[in-house]
């Protein structure tokens, strides 16, 4: 059970390289900092990693028993767009996680919290790589008329606003958006990595082993340092409050949701076999994943809030306030929780309802506007992502914007060539690397 | 108890993995078992096991595969830490763990798994005797500091 190693030809792993020196530009500190945090840690490698104990026939779907796809003519011509699509958005969160944990890995408080978001970053990386090795390594020709090299310069020239989901298209406003995301939007990554083992297109189904055992670590980086705030926030000298963490859930989790698609899609996908689950049924195992992660962290602030209550005593008060107790002036709404699903929709079947954090429905869109933006974060509140949204929100509640087109509406959406601040881009280094 | 799952642990478990701690040696200690759950995940997260019954951790169990050590170059699968809830003992728990933890030392190319017990601990040496670990051709030295 062990895994092959490859890499690019040099001049895709030289722009992807290229791409690290400005996108990613701490990636050296990892070096640095390895043997501090990850003794004993087999050295990071920027490689692709096929795992080689993949089952051959398609697992799921109208196809199941079929032998899988070895490339992408051997995919029906719906299946291997589908497929495509995938593999570009994956690329496209890997790379855009790395630009948006940049801008604030430097805040982080603590060294180990540093260290651990700086691993996340690599492995990303190498996440972004295993995907340019699937868009390279396969004649794609049958699916688009895009050569392999123009599809890696698009996702390489994709910044922060420009990429496929929302979700990585908003700025971090601390090292708090680093932990949070880690915690929330890696999560759904790593359904879809675990949705996608399954695949029909065999090289896909073996590049997700590797990532999934990566992204392990992954989520503990968000989980962990969320735990010690909340029983730093509980004993009162922490410099995160849980409404903090509270309104940056309030930030991620919608868009977390969209990630899967519109709830009432993805059967095309367990059609084809590229994925054991539609969209609503991963969506619904995800939220409930993430009330389990937000009950531990409560049940930790509870217990740190009266540590001379012991555990059994500790859980009986947790599960009163959960009920919607106050229990020794701890109230509900101190606790975190998951905002109802529909809160802050800007994609899927909930899109623009305008829908509380309770559940409860507003009609003036004023009113819901105010009540999004009381459960934001403040540095968020000041971002051009946010203004267009409350614009959009308007637009659609006033019905001067259809809603199909607010759906597909992003700010700074227009996909630029030539990202990369000294315009060397893939081609460019293939005319260096050949001359 | 209804039906026991076995599964490899996540950074979910955690907490979970506090409470059967807790309920053993009457310690509260987070952060131990944080570190010690975020070095197996970044190292091996299909290795180490927890059991669950009724949605609750009631047992864990951490190791991985390691060559090297001791100067004892062949993979070997160490089983370092674990632990059952004392109201879910003698229902086969331990037995579950330990067979899903050497099933994937097994996968990963360990031929031997090895452990270390207390002198103390009579029913630990008992449950990994009943498990089929015998007395190796080592023996576990140290010197007070």
């Amino acid at each position: 059970m062990k895994d092959e190693v490859r890499t690019l030809p040099k001049q895709y792993h030289d722009a992807i390289e290229h791409w690290q020196r400005h996108n990613f530009p701490d990636y050296p500190k990892l070096a640095e900092e390895w043997d501090r945090f990850f003794p004993k840690d087999q050295s990071f490698c920027l490689c692709a990693k096929i795992a080689e104990d993949i089952p051959s026939q398609i697992e799921v779907g109208d196809r199941k028993g079929e032998a899988k796809a070895l490339a992408p003519r051997d995919l029906p011509d719906e299946a291997a767009q589908h497929l495509l699509m995938q593999i570009k958005a994956q690329a496209s969160t890997e790379f855009g996680s790395i630009q948006q944990h940049q801008g604030t890995l430097a805040r982080a408080q603590e060294p180990q919290d540093h260290a651990w978001a700086l691993r996340v970053m690599a492995e990303e990386l190498r996440h972004g790589y295993q995907m340019v090795h699937l868009l390279t390594s396969a004649d794609w020709s049958p699916v688009t008329k895009t050569k392999a090299a123009d599809m890696v310069e698009e996702i390489l020239s994709m910044q922060t606003g420009s990429h496929v989901l929302a979700a990585f298209n908003l700025e971090y406003d601390s090292f708090l958006d680093n932990v949070v995301f880690a915690a929330f939007i890696d999560r759904v990554g790593k359904y879809q990595l675990t949705m996608q083992k399954i695949s029909a297109y065999k090289p896909y189904a073996s590049s997700m082993p590797p990532m999934l055992r990566e992204e392990a670590f992954h989520l503990a980086a968000g989980v962990i340092p969320l735990r010690r705030w909340v029983e730093a926030a509980a004993r009162g000298d922490g410099y995160i409050t849980m409404q903090d963490i509270q309104k940056a859930i309030g930030k991620w989790f919608g868009r977390g949701l969209e990630m899967f698609g519109d709830e009432r899609g993805g059967q095309t996908n367990v059609k084809y076999g590229l994925k054991d689950m539609a969209n609503r049924e991963a969506q619904d195992k995800y939220i409930d994943e993430l009330q389990r992660m937000l009950d531990d962290l409560d049940e930790r602030y509870v217990r740190a809030r009266f540590p001379s209550a012991g555990r059994d005593e500790s859980e009986k008060r947790f599960a009163r306030i959960k009920a919607g107790e106050t229990v020794d002036g701890i109230a509900p709404e101190d606790l975190l929780r998951l905002p109802d699903r529909r809160f802050f929709r800007r994609r899927g079947e909930y899109a623009y309802q305008m829908v509380g954090t309770h559940g409860e429905s507003f009609s003036d869109v004023e009113l819901y506007i105010a009540h999004v933006l009381a459960n934001l974060p403040d540095a968020y509140r000041a971002s051009i992502d946010v203004k267009h949204w409350a614009d959009l929100q308007r637009e659609v509640s006033r019905g001067e914007m259809p809603l199909k087109d607010a759906i597909n509406s992003m700010p700074r959406l227009a996909r630029m060539g030539g990202g990369c601040p000294c315009a060397k881009s893939v081609r460019w280094v293939q005319e260096s690397a050949a001359s | 108890m209804s039906d026991v799952r076995v599964r490899p642990m996540t950074e979910l478990d955690i907490e979970g993995i506090c409470r059967i701690d807790e309920r053993i040696t009457g310690k509260y200690r987070p952060e131990v078992w944080e570190q010690r759950a975020a070095y197996y995940l970044r190292r091996d997260p299909d290795s180490s096991q927890v059991a669950e019954a009724d949605g609750r951790v009631v047992g864990f169990m951490l190791g991985e595969v390691r060559g090297g050590e001791f100067g004892l170059e062949e993979p070997t699968g160490w089983v370092e830490f674990f632990g059952v809830d004392p109201s879910s003992r003698e229902k086969g728990v331990g037995r579950r763990l330990i067979e899903a933890l050497l099933g994937h030392f097994r996968s990963k190319g360990a031929h031997v798994a090895r452990t270390m017990v207390a002198a103390q601990d009579k029913d630990i040496a008992a449950f990994i005797a009943a498990m089929g670990f015998a007395p190796a051709p080592l023996t576990a030295l140290e010197k007070r500091l």
